[in-house]
């Protein structure tokens, strides 16, 4: 089966080379969706802009940063809050959002001015806090105002504090991908090896791609501990500004979304010589599988046995009722990239689950490859999928149950198909052996949700009745 | 019956396997050959090399390969290591076609990451 031409895209057939029909006997040598490339006009992307990757994505979940957007008061406010990443230390960067609120004057006089005054404002409003990033948006870029000049000139005043600057306006890339790379980049060539910190064990790794959703980085931390392993930095769930600077201590990266973060564990393997371990962290038979690769790098594999057979004790009976009464039920994941082949067996091999559709936002060719390498056949893969084609694709597939975000989940609740919500989670954490019950409870309780057939009952017409859909409590 | 072996092999990798996909020609290439060595020496009943900070990243997902290929597929724990060893070249070919050679991915050979 070659690429697909839906029906809805029959005026702009460009979208063919972007969605994919797997059929047995084929493989991504023949059939390979173009990915990371600029929406075709005549489409209405799902994506987010370059400025998003690298704020709302990485910078932004640092629990003891000033993240200083340097643009109208939109770019803070869109990027703040929707991400439910928290913290240990009271949620700092969930409570707090700045900006320098750039107004028509700025943007005709120059905004550098303004910036000054805001980063010195913020610092002195939060004297316990010593670090910053500071984020271009798209019209303080095409001004060409020079943040980089005025955060060297705020270090020099403020000797205590230290200042990092990310270039990447929304329009710098075709997606929010440009912003993850950016950031990555920046901090490798500027932050890493500028601190030292303590080492409290011959076991050290630096853990990246994890954003803290919903205490996936803490519930994660509980096992690290249990191995005697020092998490180094947290790349950045939970994580502080200053571990990061340290990043070239660990003895290896482990990496989970390597979309948003394999570059700089990329980096710091050419730089450092520190070894790249991928992982995936959702799903028992993944988590059980990283912890024993973790183990056997350092050679404390018995130590990774018995967290396993202690966490699959506590576990693995409640993730078995799940199992149980999700058995062959169909789900679609529409998320960003990564989601898709981390999630795609692991619901499979976990819960019984069919994935039969999945599309990825900012996903690369290398995400597509993983996926379909892992993925069913008979399901679609799709880069930057629109409305009309979800729409189109569920006619096709049906699913029980769709991993997307709040916005395109608001879209398939009209049509009375439960989402749960697949970039911040409905009640996480999700990541390892309890983060992956609450999935399959959340779940459980889309697919078994009586309101969502309610809600197709026409109550003015007495010939429809009230479906009796039958929930056993957990 | 070689190629029913490569294909179980191949299948697993595919399902699995993380390392063969990783960003550059360069990663992949380190990986196939480093990972199936380890596997290799482990399935024959050699030592696996764990000096080196990349030699002990290979064992450990090498490790892992093999536990799961003894597991799954009941041939793996009676071949011998000719058989072992063939099978397992053919995955390290196979794999550089699949992933490298003949990849339609346009990032695979970009000096930077």
């Amino acid at each position: 089966m070659p690429m697909v031409l839906l029906e809805c895209d029959k005026d702009i057939p460009e979208r063919q080379k972007h969605i994919y029909l797997k059929a047995p006997d084929e493989d991504t040598r023949e059939y390979l969706p173009i990915a990371n490339a600029a929406t075709i006009p005549g489409t209405l992307s799902e994506r987010g802009c370059a400025f998003c990757g690298a704020k709302l994505v990485i910078g932004g979940v640092l629990k003891d940063t000033i993240q200083m957007i340097h643009g109208p008061l939109g770019c803070a406010y869109d990027t703040w809050h929707t991400k439910r990443y928290p913290t240990d230390n009271g949620h700092f960067n969930m409570k707090y959002v700045w900006s320098t609120d750039m107004k028509e004057s700025h943007i005709v006089f120059g905004g550098e001015k303004r910036l000054e005054q805001s980063m010195n404002e913020a610092f002195d409003e939060m004297p316990d806090i010593k670090r910053m990033i500071v984020y271009t948006t798209c019209p303080t870029a095409l001004i060409g105002d020079d943040i980089k000049a005025v955060a060297k000139k705020v270090m020099k005043e403020r000797p205590d504090v230290d200042i990092f600057t990310v270039e990447c306006p929304g329009f710098s890339g075709v997606s929010q991908s440009k912003g993850h790379h950016v950031l990555n980049i920046g901090w490798i060539n500027e932050k890493v090896e500028t601190l030292e910190k303590e080492i409290t064990s011959e076991y050290t790794m630096n853990f990246i791609g994890d954003f803290n959703i919903q205490g996936d980085t803490q519930l994660l931390q509980t096992y690290w501990d249990k191995l005697g392993i020092q998490v180094v930095a947290h790349f950045t769930g939970n994580g502080t500004y200053d571990d990061l600077r340290c990043m070239h201590q660990a003895k290896l990266n482990v990496v989970n979304c390597a979309r948003s973060s394999g570059y700089i564990a990329n980096e710091l393997k050419k730089r450092y010589g520190i070894p790249r371990l991928d992982i995936d962290s959702w799903g028992f038979s993944y988590m059980a599988e990283g912890i024993r690769k973790i183990c056997a790098f350092f050679g404390i594999e018995e130590r990774g046995e018995a967290l396993i057979a202690e966490e699959e004790a506590k576990w693995k009976p409640k993730l078995d009722w799940y199992k149980e009464r999700l058995q062959g039920k169909k789900m679609a994941i529409w998320t960003g990239g990564p989601r898709l082949w981390h999630w795609t067996k692991s619901v499979e091999d976990d819960l019984g689950i069919q994935v039969v559709a999945m599309s990825s936002k900012f996903g690369h060719e290398e995400d597509f490859e993983k996926v379909i390498a892992r993925g069913r056949e008979g399901t679609y893969y799709i880069d930057d999928g629109n409305e009309l084609e979800f729409f189109e694709i569920i006619d096709l597939v049906k699913p029980d149950v769709i991993f997307t975000g709040p916005r395109v989940g608001e879209l398939v609740k009209k049509l009375h198909i439960p989402y749960v919500n697949g970039h911040g989670y409905h009640n996480g954490p999700y990541m390892g052996f309890e983060g992956f019950v609450n999935l399959a409870r959340d779940t459980y309780n889309a697919v078994y949700n009586p309101l969502r057939h309610l809600a197709g009952v026409d109550i003015r017409d007495k010939a429809q009745s009230t479906p009796v859909i039958l929930r056993e409590a957990a | 019956m070689l190629d029913d072996k490569l294909e179980d092999v191949f299948s697993y990798t595919e399902e699995r396997c993380l390392w063969q996909f990783f960003s550059r020609t360069w990663d992949r290439t380190e990986n196939i050959h480093g990972v199936v060595d380890q596997a290799t020496a482990l399935l024959t009943g050699k030592p696996p090399k764990r000096d080196t900070p990349m030699e002990r990243l290979h064992y450990a997902d090498g490790r892992i390969m093999a536990d799961d290929l003894r597991e799954r597929y009941p041939w793996v724990r009676e071949a011998g290591e000719a058989e072992i060893t063939q099978v397992m070249e053919s995955l390290k070919a196979r794999l550089l076609d699949t992933t490298i050679a003949r990849s339609t991915n346009r990032e695979l050979n970009h000096h930077l990451y």
